[in-house]
């Protein structure tokens, strides 16, 4: 289907994007490239569908030259391609329009239209969207709305450049399924992707590498190499990662890159070495899942608090007098209305709910929750941003509710919002960071300090990038700029809105990291975070979020030991705690709390797999061991 | 979190939505200067009728017509307040120095603000229940007469119809970046010079996403085959029914109406 010939092509002349691609990619397959940023993968999706040319060397689609000009808007309707920002691809006010968009070019008549558009939402199961606005949408609704719009155009291969980067984790879920479909339909797809998990699905995966093919394979071949990924900025999936792990604590298993081979692997390896029938056990360990409710924090060990909320409401769209109405009404119908199955109730004005929260002094809080849930309106509260309807918020000893001290506070409580590179904006490096301090009134001398000492706390050199323009600097670098300009301030506390969005899972790391080294510095941190595995790894408490109330409040192993719920909201688990959840299911007598790393999970199974050695008569031992690290584990 | 209503669709299947964008646009145009050669207070009566049926029959919810005309009314005020200082006759009611209220000034002030008023409420019924695409298509085919003297009709339509798609967009971006200068400390009330560091902490970072959004959208359009107006068929196209002549009747006899009470004769 496409054929890639010493595909070479360079922005500028200089430096090569792209540096003799030689790939092919057969009809129906379900093709997946990876790489770090800055590695040509999205330069080379552009040339599948015409929008760049090659300088040297051929791209054929279907047999089609992409670079005959004659051929151009064949070629581009055959290879439709769906692009990374859900927010700047759409074209029309209302979902049908743009659905329409394409099909309208190619100067399909009117009733062929209609046709392919309500085909096209079908796919993507937005039927009945037909005439809601695209900007009210979701994320991942306008990513599907934007897969529709290239579906009318009945292309025959499809380019996802990235499409998933930036959807929280229920839209990516949307996405991916609506994927699958299409491919089993006999759609060839080409997807760009930093997410493993997603590259565990395909035919075959690429590798890219400064503009070349540096490891071409199926995902089994591909992804269980931990040594060379790394070397390209990459990762393993999470169930490669147990795989290896157990395999150099010398069990001998092959690690899989999905994660149900994986469990199935592991489940298998459990029954030849326990010998023994597994289905009782299946059902004890799920009782275990499901008891309890939800988790509250114990207090035992608690240090100062730093920012209280209690009580706090919001809503965007009700007047104070509407409000008090709201109120009487839930007092009278009783507190347990309908609660939405699937996402939050859109009628539902409240953007926050009752929320009572303490964020205490030193710690690393995680807030969870997918798009909606009043994550964005609680971080404004935080620092006072947005003063409270009702209830208080009181941070570091001042109330917010006051005008004078919620400003102090700002200065207090750092906030570094989502894609916060896109808030750069003085000519240098330096000016930008100072933008905060001279917004305190501090004297030259203190300003020029600060900023040097935030570069540094953010890994880069003042007298390297000081007199750089932010523009010049790469992605990751911006944002190491931006994080600068909060650190600037000499915050308290530091809040952070979904830090890590759209880097590559090295730049993920290396941002982990630089949170994790800002806390141990004696930062106060909150993240918020759609990725569960990125909050077990580092959180002290996490908070959950749904429909602007706090869902479950707890240690990472308390939260997430109620798997189902955060399911039912439309969360997932940490992938550690989804396969221990899956081996327990499979018969394996896992404890399920506290298992959210891989690391635990591997140390817990090498006991299980090699740890003891006498057969079936071990298990009362470990019902007993269950019990006891229960009791330890909550 | 909707920051922006100005104009906006309001998505319903009313009547009025079904119109031919290019009867509303022709007929918006007939209703503006009806509207102006109103010369009094009467005769402003059937034209409030007109918009109050025509908001009856387009079904949308009286807070989003005044939401989405609120932005406007602040002309309304500017406009009302020179009229009343300027445009004396009658008695004289308040006087400070050179200013003076007289019982003609207030007269013609508040009878600016009404029609004014009503102006604004008959052309947003436009933009409240049509789609852009379709206001934008319907634009662009009434000027293509025009084409042929050297116009760029269809391009002037897409552009019109890209900046109100985006319009909600620059908002909500607006309002994040303005959040996030607000907390490392920037205030609109720190003096000239702190205001002026304001706006440019909001408007660099707006513009910078502006061309970074026009460089992913004009690479999106190119991979849906955009390639201007030539060979471009439409999902709706545009077809005159028998509403539309409905419509143009009705707004010849609001236009009658005037011109009867204009000339006094009743």
């Amino acid at each position: 289907m496409i054929e890639c010939r010493g595909v070479s092509f360079s922005y500028d002349g200089a430096v090569s994007a792209l540096d003799g691609i030689d790939l092919n990619i057969e009809d129906g397959e379900f093709f997946c490239i990876l790489g770090g940023n800055g590695s040509g993968k999205s330069t080379f999706a552009k040339h599948l569908n015409a929008l760049l040319q090659p300088d040297a060397g051929t791209v054929r689609i279907n047999g089609m030259d992409a670079s005959d000009p004659e051929l151009v808007y064949d070629i581009r309707s055959t290879a439709g391609m769906v692009f990374q920002n859900p927010d700047d691809q759409l074209v029309a006010t209302l979902v049908e329009d743009d659905v329409a968009f394409g099909p309208e070019n190619l100067g399909v008549p009117s009733a062929q239209i209609a046709q392919r558009v309500r085909e096209a939402l079908k796919g993507v199961g937005l039927v009945g969207f037909e005439r809601h606005e695209t900007h009210a949408l979701s994320g991942g609704q306008k990513q599907r709305v934007a897969l529709a719009g290239v579906l009318a155009m009945e292309p025959r291969v499809l380019i996802l450049d990235e499409a998933s980067s930036m959807l929280d984790p229920r839209g990516r879920k949307g996405l991916m399924k609506a994927c699958r479909v299409l491919h089993a339909r006999g759609m060839t797809i080409v997807m760009i992707t930093h997410f493993m998990e997603e590259a565990a699905e395909a035919d075959r995966v690429a590798v890219f590498q400064a503009g070349r093919v540096a490891m071409l394979g199926t995902p089994e071949e591909i992804l269980t190499r931990a040594d060379e990924l790394a070397r390209l900025n990459l990762d393993m999936p999470p169930s490669c990662c147990l795989g290896r792990a157990l395999r150099a604590k010398g069990v001998p298993i092959c690690a899989q890159v999905r994660e149900a081979d994986m469990v199935a692997e592991i489940a298998q390896a459990y029954a030849e070495r326990s010998g023994a029938g597994t289905a009782g056990q299946s059902s004890a360990s799920q009782l275990e899942i499901a008891d309890g409710t939800v988790p509250v924090d114990n207090e035992g060990n608690a240090s100062e608090p730093v920012i209280e909320l209690s009580h706090v409401s919001y809503s965007y769209s009700l007047s104070p007098r509407e409000r008090r109405r709201w109120h009487k009404r839930s007092v009278t119908a009783g507190k347990s209305s309908k609660q939405a199955l699937w996402g939050n109730d859109p009628s539902s004005p409240w953007a926050l709910r009752d929320v009572s929260l303490t964020v205490r002094r030193g710690e690393f809080l995680g807030l969870a929750g997918h798009t909606g849930s009043g994550k964005s309106t609680l971080v404004q509260h935080l620092n006072g941003l947005i003063r409270p309807q009702e209830g208080f918020v009181r941070a570091l000893g001042l109330d917010l509710a006051n005008k004078k001290d919620a400003a102090a506070v700002k200065a207090k409580v750092g906030v570094v919002f989502q894609y916060p590179e896109r808030q750069l904006f003085a000519e240098t490096v330096t000016q930008d960071v100072a933008f905060g301090p001279h917004n305190l009134g501090l004297p030259q001398d203190e300003v020029d300090r600060r900023v040097e000492s935030s570069l540094s706390r953010v890994g880069l050199d003042l007298s390297t990038v000081g007199d750089k323009s932010p523009f010049e600097l790469s992605g990751g670098q911006q944002r190491r700029v931006a994080f600068a300009g909060v650190l600037a301030m000499e915050p308290e506390v530091l809040v952070l809105d979904e830090p890590m969005a759209g880097l590559d899972p090295a730049a993920r790391r290396d941002f982990l990291e630089l949170i994790d080294r800002l806390h141990r510095d004696g930062l106060t941190v909150v993240m918020v975070s759609h990725s569960m595995d990125d909050l077990a790894n580092c959180c002290d408490r996490i908070v959950v979020m749904n429909e602007g109330t706090v869902f479950a409040e707890g240690t990472p192993a308390q939260v997430f030991a109620h798997a189902d719920e955060l399911k039912s909201i439309g969360l997932g688990v940490p992938a550690a705690q989804r396969m221990a959840l899956a081996l327990a299911e499979a018969g394996v007598p896992l404890r399920c709390g506290g298992l959210y790393t891989v690391e635990s999970l591997a140390d817990e199974l090498v006991d299980l797999l090699i740890g003891r050695s006498d057969g079936p008569s071990n298990v009362a031992d470990i019902a007993k061991s269950k019990t006891v690290a229960r009791e330890e584990g909550c | 979190m909707e920051a922006f209503s100005f104009g906006s669709y309001y998505p319903s299947d009313s009547a009025i939505h079904r119109l031919d964008p290019r009867t509303k646009l022709l007929l918006g145009f007939v209703f503006l200067i009806t509207t102006l050669t109103v010369g009094g207070f009467r005769g402003l009566a059937p034209v409030a009728f007109f918009v109050v049926l025509i908001y009856a029959v387009s079904r949308v919810p009286a807070r989003r017509v005044l939401s989405s005309m609120a932005p406007l009314l602040a002309i309304v005020v500017v406009v009302a307040v020179l009229n009343l200082f300027t445009d004396q006759s009658g008695r004289i009611l308040w006087q400070l120095g050179f200013l003076q209220i007289s019982e003609g000034s207030l007269h013609s002030a508040a009878f600016m603000a009404c029609r004014l008023t009503l102006m604004m409420a008959g052309m947003s019924a436009i933009t409240l229940t049509t789609p852009t695409l379709d206001l934008t298509a319907g634009f662009e085919r009434l000027l293509a007469p025009f084409a042929r003297v050297g116009l760029p009709a269809h391009e002037l339509g897409m552009i019109m119809g890209i900046a109100l798609r985006f319009m909600p967009q620059f908002a909500t971006e607006m309002k994040q970046t303005a959040d996030a200068q607000a907390s490392r400390g920037a205030r609109v009330t720190g003096g000239p010079l702190g205001g002026v560091r304001m706006l440019g902490s909001v408007a660099i970072p707006l513009f910078t996403g502006v061309f970074r959004h026009a460089e992913t959208l004009s690479a999106a359009m190119d991979a849906r085959c955009y390639h201007g107006e030539q060979g471009r068929t439409r999902l709706h196209a545009l077809v005159f029914r028998r509403w539309d002549a409905l419509a143009a009747v009705v707004t010849a006899l609001l236009l009658a109406c005037v011109i009867v009470v204009n000339l006094q004769l009743v």
